[in-house]
């Protein structure tokens, strides 16, 4: 045998391919006596060593990619996106992109695993990208975004045990600063005579119209019509739900935000984030609008595929949540069993434009009845002597630019003035005629007070269901209030720029009498001051929260101390935290039928469930803490986290 | 590489679409893997991935069970493959570093050295056989070559991988 034939065997042999016996023995007496042939398989293995160790690449999941054209050959036509950028367009680029996206590829995953079929990642991971890269991400493409079109496709699983899934496809028109439209056509075939959910949303500045088949319980339901005329800039009574275009609501707090890594969607680059339900119901706005759905739950999952170039949602998904308080509930809605790991309903783009949309796409269906809002337009030249006053216009407020002005119709006698500025807006309100007892506008006493910059104070309140961020501001002779869907810094900067100075609350709104008790707002060290008692903030707080203000309650028996913990930037979900501290030996008598009696780090507390309440006594210091949306488990982690019990519960 | 349930298989070649996906779901990381060694861009392998599984839905009713699934399905990416690149004229020839970290890094360096050094002819069964672990019938079958031929070029693409980190080695 020569080196050639021999290295030939110890190749296949290496590889596992079986020899003959003849072979095998001529090989072996070969390797005894030849240095070359003995190198050539040192060398092989080395070869296969570098080869198994490699770092694999990180594998994209195109599941999705695949079973779309798969579905269309087998005749279920299935979604293919499309993404159309008007030809010629030299306007500014509303595709900001962040961090490099290939220096953040690989993960380590080896040749070694890869072998035998290793795991592999859904999505890829090794991403570098923050849930703030994606929130700023997004607030920055609003603003500019000046036309969209897209159509989507909608599958819901158990509706009801007959209608286990239904299929319905929804088309979105905008253009700034607010027209709107948003159809609902329902595909499935219902196995009795059903309404079928057919819906329509269109806005168009001071109108807005819905129509739907109401929520009835009988499978034929009537359809209803709502008008809203001479409507507020964008009311969020009346709201347009811009957030199937971005996600501006949903994901402006990026505390709240999980980044679950990258992939690709339907063709195109994307990134992955998954929201609570409650967090995320503005990518839900046919929900409400009318028909039958499914109902879900406030903690399922959403997951959220954003195309990483243009933030635009391009497919979002609900998991269930898991735990017995799902089941229960699931229970309570004759849901079947609903695996963590299957969706529940989707939203999938199909068909994404930036197209300026026909404008008779806005045009408003003609309908008998309406309700009023009572916005009444005014031009810019004649709002002084309509309102009595010269507001403050400028033609751009943080950024943004006029667009409306009206004069609303309430008590304040004041002027509204709109800002907008593709989807991102702000209105400012004025009034020279204050008289209430709380800030002007959505702002309540319980607001966080901060201090702008170049002087002064505002009053801030985070967004909530009914409203964006808001500031109000209480300067000499005139009060003042900004709500936006802004991003908070930019709003406070907005505030600031304004020509005000803003005062702090007078006493007669820091000071509220309740029944026999006193309240009274203060700053954190005079209620200090005020008490024979340590206040401790907890050190562990749901991210984002931070002490909003501080209250003293006097009722007579004794003074406590009630703090308020919000979200910085928006208030859905969990709502405000209050923690109220008073000296007291013993628990007050139960109020609710459903207490418990739980541990708090050594001491007996009580928990109740429908206030999602938790009190308990320390060194002669009554405590009760809660927050609309938070659960035990969360309640007993914050007050665990106050002062004295932290140390106890850390020992 | 494991072969799928027969089950899922037969069940996929009637025509059904939930089972074809789960075989997606099982192979779509060696198909991709596959695909980005022979083409060596992401976006390729991306849409190799794509049609080969496309075109294995087409034709899995005329998968006869003569050679394993995986090496039918490996066939399939193969020439997916190579329409990709006759389609685009374009061939890397280079091995492009992957970017990532490794335990030794010295050893890729040298792995990447070597798979430059020979022929895509010599390149495409020693991945098939070292990285992917198929055996010379399966490689063979994914080639559409005889057995002989894999083990023949098994030889010669070691060979020359060797010859060029010895040359590597006394350069340095």
């Amino acid at each position: 045998m020569n080196h050639d034939q021999v290295e030939r065997l110890l190749s296949a042999r290496i590889d596992g391919e079986r020899l003959s016996t003849r072979s095998s023995a001529a090989l072996e007496q070969h390797l005894e006596t030849c240095a070359e042939c003995r190198a050539f398989e040192r060398g092989a293995y080395r070869l296969r060593e570098a080869a198994r160790f490699e770092v694999a690449p990180a594998v994209p999941d195109l599941v999705d990619e695949v079973m779309t054209a798969v579905g269309a050959e087998a005749g279920q036509p299935r979604p293919r996106l499309r993404v159309v950028r008007p030809a010629g367009s030299s306007r500014r680029s509303i595709f900001p992109r962040l961090a490099p996206v290939a220096a953040a590829l690989v993960v380590g995953a080896l040749v070694g695993s890869l072998v035998v079929g290793g795991p592999w990642q859904r999505p890829e991971t090794g991403s570098a990208l923050a849930a703030t890269d994606v929130t700023e991400g997004i607030a920055a493409a609003a603003v500019g975004l000046d036309a969209y079109q897209a159509t989507f496709a909608l599958d819901e699983k158990n509706l009801s045990p007959e209608v286990a899934e239904r299929h319905l496809t929804m088309s979105v028109w905008f253009e700034e600063p607010e027209r709107f439209r948003l159809d609902v056509v329902d595909h499935t075939e219902y196995p009795t005579t059903t309404t079928p959910t057919d819906l329509r949303l269109v806005v168009d500045g001071s109108t807005w119209y819905a129509a739907g088949p109401s929520p009835c319980a009988t499978a034929t339901c009537p359809r209803r019509e709502s008008v809203v005329r001479h409507r507020l800039p964008f009311s969020t009574a009346a709201p347009t739900p811009t957030d199937l275009v971005l996600p501006i609501s949903t994901l402006a707090d990026a505390d709240r935000v999980t980044v679950l890594g990258r992939g690709s969607v339907l063709g195109r680059p994307a990134v992955q984030v998954e929201v609570p339900f409650e967090r995320a119901e503005p990518l839900f706005p046919f929900l409400s609008i009318g028909g039958d759905w499914r109902p879900f739950f406030p903690n399922d999952r959403v997951r959220i595929w954003l195309d990483e170039r243009s933030w635009f949602p391009l497919r979002w998904e609900v998991y269930p949540a898991t735990g017995a308080e799902r089941d229960a509930w699931a229970l309570r809605f004759g849901l079947p069993d609903e695996p963590a790991l299957r969706s529940v309903f989707s939203v999938t783009a199909l068909d994404v434009s930036l197209d300026a949309p026909d404008a008779r796409v806005f045009d408003i269906p003609a309908t008998s009845s309406s309700h009023d809002q009572g916005a009444r337009p005014v031009s810019l030249g004649d709002v002084q002597g309509e309102a009595g006053f010269e507001p403050v216009a400028a033609r751009t407020v943080g950024g943004l630019d006029r667009y409306r002005v009206v004069l609303p119709r309430d008590d304040a006698g004041g002027t509204l003035v709109a800002y907008a500025d593709g989807l991102a807006f702000l209105n400012l309100g004025e009034t020279r005629t204050w008289n209430g007892d709380a800030p002007f506008g959505p702002v309540g006493v319980q607001a966080e007070e901060i201090p702008l910059t170049g002087g002064g104070v505002a009053y801030y309140e985070p967004s909530s269901d009914d409203h964006g961020r808001r500031v109000s501001i209480h300067a000499a002779g005139t009060d003042l209030y900004l709500e936006s869907n802004l991003p908070r810094s930019e709003l406070l900067a907005a505030a600031a720029a304004l020509p005000v100075q803003g005062l702090p609350m007078p006493e007669a709104w820091r000071l509220r009498e309740i029944g026999v008790a006193t309240v009274e707002r203060m700053s954190l060290e005079a209620a200090r001051a005020s008490v024979p008692f340590p206040i401790e903030l907890p050190a562990a707080l749901p991210a984002g929260f931070g002490l909003a203000s501080v209250e003293l309650v006097d009722a007579g028996y004794g003074v406590g101390v009630t703090l308020y913990l919000r979200d910085r930037d928006a208030d859905a979900g969990i709502g405000t935290i209050r923690l109220h501290l008073e000296a007291a030996t013993a628990l007050p008598p139960a109020t609710s039928a459903t207490q418990s009696t739980v541990d708090v780090a050594g001491v007996e507390g009580r928990f109740t469930p429908d206030r999602s309440q938790l009190e308990w006594i320390r060194d002669a210091v009554y405590r009760s803490l809660d927050a609309p949306g938070l659960e035990l488990e969360e309640l007993l982690a914050i007050a665990t986290s106050i002062g004295p019990e932290r140390d106890e519960a850390g020992g | 590489m494991n072969d799928p349930d027969p089950r899922t298989l037969t069940r996929a070649r009637d025509g059904d679409v939930g089972a074809f996906e789960d075989l997606v779901r099982q192979y779509q990381g060696d198909v991709w893997r596959f695909a980005y060694h022979f083409t060596r861009d992401r976006a390729l392998a991306d849409d190799v991935t794509q049609e080969a599984f496309l075109r294995a839905f087409r034709f899995l009713r005329g998968f006869r069970g003569d050679s394993k699934f995986t090496s039918w399905l490996f066939r399939i990416a193969r020439n997916c493959a190579m329409d990709q690149i006759k389609a685009r004229n374009v061939y890397v020839e280079r091995v492009t570093p992957i970017a990532g970290t490794t335990t030794d890094p010295q050893a890729r360096v040298e792995l990447h050295a070597a798979l430059d050094a020979v022929s895509a002819e010599h390149r495409e069964p020693f991945l098939l056989v070292e990285v992917f672990g198929l055996s010379y019938q399966e490689a063979a079958d994914v080639l559409g070559v005889r057995v002989g031929t894999i083990k023949s070029r098994m030889h010669r693409a070691r060979r020359a991988m060797m010859d060029a980190l010895a040359v590597e080695e006394e350069a340095q």
